[in-house]
């Protein structure tokens, strides 16, 4: 098992009452899945793609990744966990702007300390693999968001994660471009990549082999397939 | 990793252009001038650091106690040169010289005669043996055996024998007032080290017997202190000094003569270490031109640069806080890409360290600027060569390593602090950022500036008021001429004074000794008897012939004037009437007050005047006639009053020196202004004057473009906000008072905390004077007035803009 949350609570307070952002969610993730979270907006998709991401905290509740207790973890072994396995896929793409394309894929080597000319091969096999060896010294700003989101994607990819959280990775693209992100997770995902993506789409949804409900912080128990 | 950092930190700097630039231009500013203080201060600090055993070398100097006040001699008596080797111990070398002066000197084979020649002294073998100079030729131990034996530094030597290689220099001649020779018996190099010990001609001790001050020199007497009789000494390995302090202090008690004790005076000999000659004050060093080193300035100077520093810093940490919005997402990503915290605050840092480094290496270049511009202000020797010494590297490493962290650290330390899944939100700009750090930097930034810019005002006040206030006596279109002093007797004078009386440009004139305020006073102990007391005053000693108050326009209050110009009788001034014991300026008139032992009679009593600069007081003074003419004449200065300026001052001035050269064939001329010597009286007041006038204008920029920086962050912040605004009606006027406000409200705290603290340090800094100028309400108001003024026009100069954009190109842009 990759991950496991145990009857996860997280709430804020508001004006003496607490209001509940996620509200026991208990969940399973084996290696090699691809997880669909859906949800209406503000039903706590991306909070428990934080939550899991270990950029945010919960209040209440169990979290094991890989066998570590992540809810007893200090930040610094946090920070070392994620930073090992799991790669960031955002919405808005989230790239430096004050960096190429390059440097921005190379940037998480950085923070593992691998060596320059191992980095050079990593960031060359990458550009390789999306096609965008032509667009490694142009800044973000000069590309379409589909080539930003696959730049994003190669980022994420970049230091090997088990585990991707993709968090709308086409809520600002169009259709087309859509489709060849999800073709993309496809293809990771039977490399042997687990995913785990929030989504709006009911097509995009059907991408991944499970699908979760959110709404107001709940699991729903309608359907899974 | 470091190449990221340094690429990003790059694009950084280059993409705020503006922000970057007033952080750049606000820390060069105050590396500038810690460059160029920094050079200052290890100038001074570094004067006779290079002799060896300098830590074991002292002067022994003399201090005197009197019911008048103390003094500091630098001196020693003569026969102490002798005590300090057969009287006392643990000493384990000591040299005396006599620091000679003369009125000319030349080589006895050349033309040339050098006037007034400087940096000669009297010394013995021993001064080589404590003070180790590189000999060209001859050698310490037979060079100032015999009398009649000079020994010069290379740089005199070519001075004197331009023409002559060194090795022929030996043996020549030289005269010194055409009536003493001395033959050149070694050459030494001159020091190439920073040192006090500048002389340039070592004349054998001997030779003293033969000039006119041999008495002073080689007296065996125990009275008589001279500050031109040095004496230093290497105490031994093993004793200190306070061990020869206290034989010392024995010595001064053995030798207590009868005028001592009957003028209450005690005498302590004493000792200062070589290391702080350099800074003396009080006992004095041989300079001669060069304005002592003054470690209150030095002091203040240090102070200035550290907060010029400070409020670059603050500048830089107020901007860069306030620039944390636009960094909060590349914060986020970086730490979801797995940046620890410690990670951005090294990225921070280095950006810091490269914008420092950036403002550094302009400094390097404007401090060779700053050299120049100002000259007057910073001590000769001190030069871009400077620059060059390891501690210079030192101080400039030193100094962008602390700003680095003192300016990059708090930022560095918020930025990394934001939450990666709020940050990328942009969430938490606006709950966590009050920035109520900034205002507190802001405002302190500007107490600094207030305090500059009052202190400023009042120093300015106090100088105009000193040169301005009456002192008394005559001082405009007043000048005085100086007559060559080695002529002893008056006759010449006589005929300059006739002559230049009957110049039609010239309404009145006297012959005299020193100007009523000058520096350089004579004091005598006056003693007045009655029956049942004895009052002893010092009296400060004038002297003047009949038309001597007429020029100066001094007035009688009682009696007259003496009778001639060589009947020894007084004129006193009120002060010393009333030291005295007098109230009524007839009562005194008549009186004898003993001078020297005799009595002599007080004839009149004159208005007081200020004798010295407003810093000191008045004190009790006597205007006497010639007294000594027979010996030497005082009457030394040819007083004048020019006539009406319209008429040319120019060509009496001329006209008198024609006189002046046809009396006195081949003498300078040194005539001066009366008004210019009163305004040298203030030449630390003006220095101090400029340093602060610098000091205000850079502290002012430095926190009026932190300002503006402010500013136009907010005011773009707020685009939407003005863009509503406006659409809702709101006036141009309403809208900038809008903006400025919050600021506003800053530099007026600002103003009310620097008020107490200007007035609390100008009042302490008033106490020295005597006479003091007015704290006035308005010089406050004034500089509190300017400051939100000029603050208001940069932060306008903004809002203003912004304020009248169009609207919908704001709301559209949003």
């Amino acid at each position: 098992m990759l991950l496991q949350l145990n009857h996860i609570y997280k709430w804020v307070k508001q004006g003496g009452k607490r209001v509940f952002l996620l509200n026991d969610i208990s969940l399973d993730v084996e290696e090699g899945e691809f997880i669909s979270i859906m949800g209406p907006s503000g039903s706590g998709k991306s909070t428990l793609l934080n939550v899991i991401g270990m950029l945010d905290e919960f209040q209440e509740g169990e979290y094991i990744f890989n066998e570590e207790p992540v809810h007893s973890l200090k930040e610094k072994q946090r920070a070392k966990l994620y930073k090992e396995y799991i790669g960031f896929v955002f919405q808005a793409y989230h790239l430096i702007d004050e960096l190429t394309v390059y440097e921005n894929i190379e940037t998480p080597l950085l923070y593992k300390n691998i060596k320059s000319s191992e980095r050079k091969a990593l960031v060359a096999d990458m550009l390789d693999r999306f096609n965008i060896v032509g667009k490694k010294d142009l800044f973000p700003a000069q590309l379409s968001g589909g080539q930003q989101q696959l730049v994003g994607i190669a980022r994420a990819l970049i230091a090997k994660p088990k585990l991707i959280l993709a968090d709308e990775p086409t809520g600002n693209l169009n259709s087309k471009q859509g489709e060849e992100i999800m073709e993309l997770f496809k293809e990771l995902n039977q490399e042997g990549v687990t995913i785990i993506q929030a989504t709006h789409s009911e097509s995009n949804a059907a991408y991944g082999n499970r699908i979760i409900h959110l709404l107001d912080g709940s699991k729903q128990h309608q359907a899974s397939n | 990793m470091l190449r990221n950092y340094i690429k990003i930190a790059w694009r950084n700097i280059w993409n705020n252009k503006l922000f970057s630039a007033i952080n750049i231009i606000s820390l060069a500013i105050g590396l500038s001038a810690a460059f160029v203080i920094g050079l200052m201060v290890y100038y001074e600090f570094t004067f006779d650091t290079f002799h060896q055993d300098g830590d074991r070398m002292y002067r022994v100097v003399t201090d005197f106690e009197t019911p008048q006040g103390n003094m500091k001699n630098g001196g020693v008596t003569p026969p102490m040169r002798l005590a300090v080797r057969e009287e006392l111990t643990g000493i384990e070398q000591s040299a005396y010289f006599f620091n000679w002066w003369i009125s000319e000197s030349k080589a006895a084979s050349s033309k040339q005669i050098f006037k007034d020649p400087e940096k000669i002294i009297l010394t013995q073998a021993s001064y080589f043996d404590l003070f180790q100079y590189k000999w060209i030729a001859g050698s310490k131990e037979t060079a100032l055996q015999k009398p009649n034996q000079v020994v010069l530094t290379r740089k005199r030597a070519l001075e004197y024998f331009p023409n002559l290689p060194l090795t022929a220099v030996m043996g020549q001649s030289i005269e010194y007032n055409a009536d003493i020779q001395a033959v050149v018996s070694g050459i030494v190099e001159d020091f190439d080290k920073r040192s006090d010990f500048f002389f340039d001609e070592f004349v054998s001790l001997a030779t003293a017997k033969q000039t006119g001050s041999k008495d002073q020199i080689l007296s065996d007497s125990w009275g008589m202190t001279n500050n031109a009789s040095q004496l230093y000494i290497k105490i031994s390995e093993h004793s200190t000094a306070a061990q020869i302090k206290s034989q010392l202090v024995a010595l001064s008690e053995q030798h207590v003569d009868a005028d001592m004790i009957k003028y209450n005076n005690k005498r302590t000999f004493n000792l200062q270490p070589l290391a702080d000659l350099h800074f003396d004050q009080e006992y004095g060093v041989y300079n001669y031109s060069r304005p002592e080193a003054n470690k209150n300035i030095l002091i203040s100077l240090i102070f200035i640069a550290i907060f010029l520093l400070l409020l670059g810093s603050i500048n830089f940490i107020n901007l860069n806080t306030a620039q944390a919005t636009q960094r909060a997402k590349e914060i986020g990503i970086r730490k979801t890409l797995g940046s620890s915290k410690r990670q951005l605050i090294i990225q921070f840092l280095g950006e810091t360290f490269l914008l420092t480094l950036l403002a550094a290496l302009s400094s390097v270049i404007l401090s060779i600027f700053a050299l120049k511009v100002f000259d007057d202000f910073i001590p000769k020797g001190v030069d871009a060569t400077l620059m060059a010494s390891p501690w210079f590297a030192g101080l400039v490493l030193g100094l962008i390593t602390v700003l680095t962290f003192l300016s990059g650290f708090y930022p560095g330390l918020v930025l990394s602090r934001f939450k990666p899944s709020r940050a990328l939100k942009g969430e938490l700009i606006r709950s966590e950022n009050k920035g109520s750090l900034r205002k507190v930097l802001t405002v302190s930034q500007f107490v600094i500036a207030q305090v500059f810019v009052i202190a400023t005002l009042l120093v300015s006040k106090q100088i105009y008021f000193m040169m301005h206030s009456d002192l008394g006596f005559r001082t405009d279109a007043v000048a005085y001429l100086q007559t060559p002093w080695e002529d002893q007797k008056v006759d010449k004078r006589l005929v300059l004074e006739q002559e230049i009386r009957d110049l039609p440009g010239v309404s009145r004139i006297s012959l005299g000794g020193m100007p009523p305020a000058s520096h350089n006073m004579a004091t005598r102990m006056g003693i007045y008897k009655t029956k049942n007391q004895e009052v002893i005053q010092e009296l400060q000693v004038l002297n003047g012939d009949g038309d001597y108050l007429d020029v100066y326009s001094i007035d009688i209050l009682a009696g007259r004037k003496p009778l001639n110009d060589t009947i020894e009788e007084y004129i006193i001034n009120e002060t010393g009437m009333q030291a005295f014991g007098f109230h009524n300026p007839e009562d005194i008139v008549g009186k004898y007050i003993e001078l020297n032992s005799n009595k002599r009679l007080i004839v009149g009593v004159m208005k007081d005047f200020k004798q010295r600069s407003l810093k000191t007081g008045i004190v009790p003074l006597v205007l006497t006639g010639d007294t000594g003419r027979e010996r030497r004449t005082n009457f030394r200065t040819v007083h004048l009053v020019l006539g009406d300026k319209a008429s040319g001052w120019s060509g009496t001035l001329a006209q008198i020196e024609q006189i002046y050269k046809k009396i006195y064939p081949g003498e300078d001329f040194k005539m001066t202004f009366l008004d210019q010597t009163i305004a040298n009286f203030y030449e630390q007041e003006q220095r101090i004057a400029s340093l602060l006038n610098w000091a205000t204008g850079l502290s002012v920029l430095i926190s009026c473009l932190g300002l503006l920086g402010l500013v136009i962050h907010t005011t773009e912040r707020r685009n939407k906000e003005i863009g509503v605004r406006k659409v809702l009606g709101a006036s141009l006027v309403q809208l900038n008072l809008l903006l400025c406000r919050d600021f506003f409200k800053l530099v007026l705290l600002g103003y009310l905390i620097a008020m107490p603290l200007a007035w609390w340090g100008l009042h302490n800094w008033l106490q020295d004077y005597a006479y003091k100028t007015e704290m006035s309400w308005w010089v406050f108001a004034l500089s509190g007035i300017g400051m939100v003024v000029l603050a208001l026009a940069i932060m306008s100069f903004k809002t203003l803009r912004t304020v009248l954009r169009n609207p919908v190109e704001s709301l559209r842009t949003e």
